[in-house]
């Protein structure tokens, strides 16, 4: 994308504001909406409490199929948070994509590749964290008697956060590149709008289901890593 | 002033210290205001299910131990009503043979007893009879007697005696 983003430097910190801006609004919307689902939690649930038992439901699951033990329960919150802010930032550019005089200011903040880097190394220094912790930093360390573990721990961390910078930076472009063929205006426009308002439609439906898939890898991914290190061998 | 600042090249820090602590502070918020109530509504419900399934379970097996003992209670009454009631009849069935042998006995001490008193009434009305028949034979004699005890009756069978004698 050759789009130009707003920048803001304060003292050695560069922010891109677009991907804050997403980040903040992601997280606004995750938490507003687990907060208006999870008020007044009965015994019996109603139907918002299901929708949420539900999701918890799932993520617990990711994290117990990878630790079946007890072990695992300190992950549930991490996953379940990390499966939400990431599917809601995987969505919330497509539908949403705020160009101002060629400045993109809104955009999924997972279309950026330090955005998802840097929600890999949560997920990859989270577990180098609990593999100390479980196995002494004695036993931590003789896993990288092999070197190859050492270069695992890089492609681990390039595949994880590449993986799904990439699917939601595609997707963007093509939402992008099919919006731009609708409007293209002239006589030629006029054809194409039909082609690209349908394409767009068709696309969007797909990255929505993309960016679903790409959470659920994310999390399930991070997990398997997490309990690679996390879980006694 | 924001505008300005692009095109810079290198790592754009902020983001990722932003995109870390509002992850850090939404898994926090998260799991202060939603997490944890409804987790916990789970662990209860969780508790709750499985303390009735055993309630349930102790429930039904006290029911099957009740049932069995009414069971057991139910034929053993039976049995006693039977043998109350054979008692009863064997009872019944003694007694009214032993009224029936004592009327028996009765009848037949009162027959014995009436046919004494018969005899005995007749034997006496025969004595009395006799003893009747003797007074009046001697009353009728008597009288028969003293009537022809006068002089010409008197003398009528005096000498019918003679007359008699004379043959």
């Amino acid at each position: 994308m050759n789009d130009k983003y707003p920048e803001l430097q304060i003292g050695p910190l560069r922010f891109n504001l677009a991907n804050d801006i997403g980040l903040l609004v992601a997280a606004v919307v995750v938490f507003l909406l687990v907060y208006w689902l999870s008020r007044n939690p009965k015994i019996r649930p109603d139907g918002k409490q299901n929708l949420l038992e539900w999701v918890i439901d799932f993520t617990n699951g990711i994290v117990k199929g990878e630790m079946p033990g007890t072990e695992g329960n300190k992950f549930k919150l991490f996953s379940f948070t990390m499966f939400l802010f990431v599917i809601v930032m995987n969505q919330l550019g497509l539908f949403i994509n705020v160009n101002v005089n060629g400045y993109t200011w809104f955009h999924s903040p997972t279309a950026n590749p330090l955005i998802t880097m840097t929600l890999a190394s949560i997920v990859l220094i989270l577990s180098h964290y609990y593999g100390v912790e479980t196995n002494g930093l004695g036993g931590y360390l003789k896993s990288y008697l092999n070197p190859i573990n050492l270069i695992e721990e890089f492609t681990n961390f390039m595949t994880l956060s590449l993986r799904l910078y990439g699917n939601i930076f595609a997707g963007e472009i093509l939402v992008m590149l099919l919006r731009n063929m609708a409007l293209s205006g002239g006589l030629t426009g006029i054809l194409a709008f039909p082609f690209g308002f349908v394409f767009e439609m068709v696309w969007q439906v797909f990255s929505v289901f993309i960016g679903s898939i790409q959470a659920y890898i994310f999390v399930i991914l991070g997990s398997v890593y997490m309990s690679h290190k996390a879980v006694k061998e | 002033m924001i505008h300005g600042l692009i095109g810079a090249a290198g790592l754009e820090l902020g983001d990722m210290l932003f995109t870390l602590v509002t992850f850090i502070v939404l898994m926090l918020l998260v799991g202060k205001y939603a997490w944890g109530p409804v987790t916990k509504m789970m662990a209860k419900r969780q508790d709750k299910i499985t303390d009735d399934l055993d309630y349930a379970d102790k429930s039904r097996a006290e029911a099957q131990e009740l049932l069995n003992k009414r069971q057991s209670e139910l034929k053993n009454t039976q049995a006693e009503a039977v043998s109350i009631v054979n008692t009863a009849k064997a009872n019944g069935e003694k007694q009214s043979k032993e009224i029936v042998a004592q009327a028996h006995a009765e009848a037949s001490d009162l027959k014995a007893k009436a046919q004494d008193d018969i005899a005995q009434a007749k034997q006496d009305a025969l004595n009395g009879a006799r003893d009747q028949v003797a007074d009046l034979s001697v009353t009728i004699a008597s009288k028969i007697i003293g009537k022809e005890l006068n002089a010409d009756d008197q003398q009528a069978l005096i000498d019918d005696y003679i007359k008699g004698l004379g043959d």
